[in-house]
């Protein structure tokens, strides 16, 4: 069963939209940039890749998150060629922190906060008359978990159209937790390199438009992919730390829904976090599953070196990388990847420079806390 | 929006309130006893300290109900399960660990603050806890959907298993009552909330039926809609007699009401969870005439869900759980 992919929007540090995102990534262009919202001399790490709006250097406002998530709905409706009108359309929004960041503001500092905005609902109901909203706080999987929930509405006939959605802003508590795990604070995100030293969080929106097989393109006539399956599973091992058995579990059940095989994949988006937690664990299951280094890899890239880690964004801002790659035949690099580990000998990897190439069919990884791993298969438009 | 969820019935319901012991106790109207001990007390065993409390009430509480169904033995982290899966449902349940480690940042540094404390920062601390523990490798999804929650849990734990992701599913609403909750719910102390969790077992049922499960209760139909009565409505469109209304909403249905909040506080993203596990403690295996209705949500939007007697489930082909 395949889905349409009728229209995207995302906003992240390196661009307010679909396609500023995608030639920064084609250009190898980061986001990171000094700590902005938080006080620097709480923390050892002091570049994060934040989205640059708020009033003034230092100075930290609630609801951006929910702002972010408005700006990237509203993108891809309008992409879709869909009005604003949600009030029969289900909207289902990954996210690791919520409006956790706006809880900080509250306790701390005595900002002003309403509780009922924790979860999006109130915005989504008062802009888009949105009813059937579900936020679904799935870690740094969240957005592709939405999508395969979103998918199994559209499988069942629940909705035509679904709006998939992913968001995070970056909170205090966890990244000053982050900066404690880590023996030396990272420099940048190093997807994959012996000299990674963790992961530093990124922030963004991204949303999609999909819709069943037999009802194709929203009014726009915008067909960007198809869809042909989101899989979802758990580690049950760690609370933090993966687990490549079952990450390979989930690509295989990815593969088996989408109907396709190990080789017929073109181009994989690895999580790649930087951490040698997930590198070690995705490029194990990665192996494994695509039988590297004995057979041929497929072309794959990591965005996280230049975006940060969006977190609950990250699996759709993945996708949405993997399918202009796709419409533009160019794939962004793994910028930062000088030193390749051990771990990933035998794959064809797109370092330094964009990589020209004509993927048809993506894999997508999106992996999270808890254990929790989503896997998408994206094909291209005929 | 409202066809979602036949075919799937509850098989098990457990949980963890202080001063009832089971789901039959949610029916009691009397006062909660303050004094009777606290259920997460009764979690033993090495890691307590760095769970946060809505995690250890949810494992009370999802300890309970696999009990209840007779699998709390079966499936466990060394014969873990593919096709188990687990929805959580709180608003609430990690606030207390980010509003503490903003605190300490503030006032020691990141060096104030415990590594341990990392994975509590991510809002689905409580699912990822319940699958540790039991060994579920199913779709794991934590549901944080406001007042609407606890119910979009079951709905959603219903769709995993007609979509053929799984075919049981562990669904736990919890919110803990913490100092750190009340701040944030603005509440100066005159509100009371809940503090506890509620657990069921989900499973399709024709497997359930296959397997010889006891089966406590049918999930009907949900609905949700900005108008309360709307979503009462459809919820309840082509069902029988409903017996008994959980619910604060006032209403045209003609039925015996039982309002959880006023009895056990204010249970936010818990009570659609907390509502069914009392509809299927209320249904009693079959002893009563007709169905029960749980209905939760605020000013914006209203989820309805109707409960069934066991043998009442229709038998329709909409389930791709055995293909």
């Amino acid at each position: 069963m395949s889905f349409a992919l009728a229209g995207m929007g995302a906003v992240a540090s390196i661009g307010g939209n679909v396609a500023e995102i995608f030639d920064s990534l084609v250009s190898g262009h980061s986001g990171l940039a000094e700590l902005r919202g938080f006080d620097r001399s709480k923390f050892r790490a002091r570049r994060l890749y934040e989205i640059d709006d708020r009033p003034a250097a230092g100075k930290d406002v609630p609801l951006r998150a929910t702002a972010w998530l408005e700006q990237a709905i509203a993108a891809a409706l309008a992409d879709a060629g869909l009005g604003e009108d949600l009030s029969e359309i289900p909207v289902v929004v990954g996210t690791t922190l919520r409006e956790l960041r706006s809880v900080e503001l509250m306790y701390r500092d005595g900002t002003a906060f309403d509780v009922r905005d924790l979860n999006f609902g109130r915005m989504l109901r008062s802009r888009f008359a949105a009813v059937h909203t579900e936020t679904v706080a799935n870690a740094c999987s969240a957005s592709l978990y939405a999508l395969a929930l979103g998918t199994d509405l559209l499988a069942l006939n629940e909705a035509d159209t679904v709006v998939v959605a992913g968001v995070d802003s970056i909170t205090e508590s966890t990244h000053g937790l982050l900066d404690r795990c880590y023996p030396k604070e990272p420099d940048t995100v190093r997807p994959f390199d012996r000299n990674r030293r963790g992961m530093l969080q990124g922030e963004g929106a991204a949303a999609v438009v999909v819709r069943r097989e037999q009802d194709g393109p929203g009014p726009s006539g915008r067909l960007h992919a198809w869809i042909l399956g989101a899989a979802a599973n758990c580690d049950a091992h760690h609370p933090s730390a993966p687990n490549a058995r079952t990450i390979a579990d989930a690509t295989r059940q990815a593969h088996r829904l989408a109907g396709v095989r190990p080789a017929d994949i073109d181009l994989v988006m690895l999580h790649g976090t930087g951490t040698p937690l997930n590198d070690e664990a995705e490029a194990a299951a990665t192996a494994e599953v695509f039988d590297l280094p004995t057979s041929r890899s497929p072309l794959m890239t990591a965005i996280k070196s230049m975006t940060g880690h969006t977190a609950g964004a990250s699996g759709l801002h993945s996708l949405i990388a993997a399918v202009e790659s796709m419409r533009t035949g160019i794939v962004p690099p793994i910028v930062g990847l000088d030193d390749p580990v051990p771990a990933v000998a035998g794959f064809r990897l797109a370092r330094r420079v964009a990589v020209h190439a004509d993927p048809v069919v993506a894999q997508v990884n999106s992996f999270g806390f808890g254990g929790l791993n989503a896997v998408a298969i994206v094909e291209k438009v005929a | 929006m409202t066809r979602a969820s036949a075919q799937v019935v509850v098989t098990g319901a457990g949980i963890a309130v202080r001063g009832r012991a089971t789901p039959a106790d949610l029916l009691d109207r009397g006062p909660v006893d303050t004094a009777a001990p606290d259920p997460a007390d009764t979690l033993t065993g090495r890691g307590l300290r760095y769970k946060d409390r809505a995690t250890r009430l949810g494992m009370v509480a999802a300890r309970a109900a696999l009990a209840d169904a007779g699998v709390l033995d079966v499936v466990t982290p060394s014969t873990p399960d593919d096709s188990f899966g687990v929805v959580t449902s709180s608003n609430y349940g990690n606030l207390d660990t980010v509003c503490q480690t903003v605190r300490t940042i503030d006032e020691e540094t990141y060096l104030g603050t415990s590594p341990m404390m990392l994975p509590a920062t991510s809002s689905n601390v409580i699912a990822s806890w319940l699958a540790i523990t039991h060994g579920l490798r199913g779709a794991n999804v934590t549901v944080c959907n406001g007042r609407t929650s606890g119910l979009d849990a079951v709905r959603r734990a219903c769709l995993l298993i007609a979509a053929g992701r799984v075919s049981r599913v562990l669904v736990v609403g919890v919110e803990p009552d913490l100092p750190e909750v009340r701040h944030v719910v603005g509440d100066d102390g005159s509100v009371a909330l809940f503090d506890g969790a509620a657990a069921i077992l989900l499973a399709g049922a024709r497997s359930a039926a296959a397997s010889g499960t006891r089966i406590h209760a049918g999930i009907g139909r949900y609905a949700k809609r900005a108008d309360a009565a709307d979503a009462i409505a459809e919820a309840c469109a082509g069902t029988g007699r409903i017996g008994l209304r959980l619910s604060s909403q006032e209403t045209t249905v003609d039925s015996e009401v039982h309002d959880l909040p006023a009895v056990l506080g204010d249970a936010a993203g818990a009570l659609g969870v907390l509502q069914v596990a009392a509809a299927t403690a209320w249904l009693g295996g079959g002893r009563r005439a007709g169905d029960a209705l749980a209905v939760c949500g605020d000013d914006g939007a209203t989820a309805a869900m109707v409960v069934t007697a066991p043998a009442s489930f229709p038998a329709g082909p909409r389930s791709r759980e055995l293909t």
